[in-house]
């Protein structure tokens, strides 16, 4: 080699055919790419979702002969809607016009933020509808055919609340079993989805840190 | 876009953007994905530029965190993937540049770390050490070591290339 590297560039460049835009064909109107605004869009559609699917669940379940648990259901849905409404105000902050640091630092914070909140409600969420799901199941024409069955097999004196107390256990069992894996199940599913960027963002930002030192 | 903005605001200012979409992509395809993005974002920013720095600045910044938080899509699939994850052998230096230095030039700077390769562009872009550290964000007394560094690796690559 016997040019510098900033002679190859600036040689390189002299000649303006090549640094031909490429067509931009109905921009306005384009999908972005971007992570930020990825996760803006599906907050977004996580609210009209939650929307017509707590309207959809009370409707159905009301059909079935349980509007209690329909509107059990809205119910915890609504808590949803309300913290994707919040973080998707605080990711209005993230503007792209900030130094590189700034603006994976602030996405960061934001991406941790709302993670955090999002487990924290789904910690309540999972257990409470598998626990309202349950009941339903075990109040229903089938589940009391079912219980019956049970109870023959496996008679017992001890009954609570009308039900033989394994059948509580196990609700009981259940309901913990969601409590204390209802984070993982959301992790598992935002890794699967943006597991890779994630990891790319903590080593951009790694490698940023030691170049403020 | 109002196709003025564009333009006005963006076209002009277009080498700077297509010479650091480049440094990301691997190919035509993703490449003018990329151009677009960025034009996309700055067009979303322009309310929050507020003119503290230069609008050429501006854009460097846009450009830089566009693509270093940009979503590829696979190709077959709607699922987005990180960029930059293709395999070395996937880097196929685009014909866009007809220039087979600047076209070896780019093969080496791909090999670089993302934070690496914003450094060493905005370098060679004439870039002072302060604007360079103000745009990434870093402490402009690291960021001359950084570069004899990187300079160093690029060197090192394009003579084993030669």
């Amino acid at each position: 080699m016997t040019k510098s590297i900033e002679a190859m560039w600036k040689e390189g460049f002299m000649n303006e055919a090549h640094l031909s835009a490429p067509k931009i064909n109905d921009l306005y109107n384009r999908k972005s790419q971007n992570i930020v605004d990825k996760l803006q869009n599906m907050f977004v559609i996580n609210i009209k979702a939650i929307i017509v699917g707590s309207l959809i669940m009370f409707l159905t379940m009301s059909l079935v002969g349980a509007p209690f648990l329909g509107l059990y259901i809205c119910c915890l849905l609504v808590p949803l809607i309300i913290i994707a409404k919040k973080e998707l105000k605080k990711s209005v902050n993230l503007s792209k016009g900030q130094s590189s640091y700034d603006y994976l630092m602030s996405f960061n914070n934001w991406l941790k933020s709302s993670i955090g909140v999002y487990s924290g409600y789904y910690k309540i969420f999972y257990p409470m509808f598998f626990l309202g799901m349950a009941t339903q199941a075990i109040v229903s024409r089938a589940g009391g055919k079912l219980i019956a069955l049970l109870v023959e097999v496996f008679p017992t004196g001890m009954i609570i609340l009308g039900q033989p107390y394994y059948i509580l256990l196990a609700l009981a069992l259940g309901t913990l079993i969601f409590a204390r894996y209802a984070e993982a199940i959301y992790q598992w599913d935002l890794n699967m989805v943006y597991g890779r960027q994630f990891k790319k963002l903590e080593e951009l930002i790694t490698d940023m840190e030691e170049l403020r030192k | 876009m109002g196709s003025d903005f564009y333009q006005l605001s963006i076209l002009p200012f277009a080498g700077i953007i297509i010479k650091i979409c480049r440094a990301y992509t691997n190919s035509q395809e993703d490449f003018e994905d990329y151009y677009q993005e960025v034009c996309l974002q700055i067009w979303r920013s322009k309310d929050n530029f507020n003119k503290e720095s230069e609008w050429s600045t501006w854009i460097y910044r846009i450009s830089l965190n566009v693509c270093l938080t940009y979503l590829k899509r696979r190709k077959k699939g709607d699922k987005e993937i990180v960029s930059n994850s293709l395999p070395e052998e996937a880097i196929d230096d685009s014909k866009a540049f007809i220039s087979d230095e600047i076209n070896q030039l780019y093969s080496a700077i791909k090999h670089l770390s993302e934070t690496d390769r914003a450094v060493i562009l905005l370098y060679l872009e004439e870039k002072s050490y302060e604007q360079i550290a103000d745009i990434i964000g870093s402490n402009t007394n690291n960021i001359g070591v950084r570069i004899k560094r990187i300079k160093n690796r690029l060197n090192k690559y394009i003579n084993q290339k030669d």
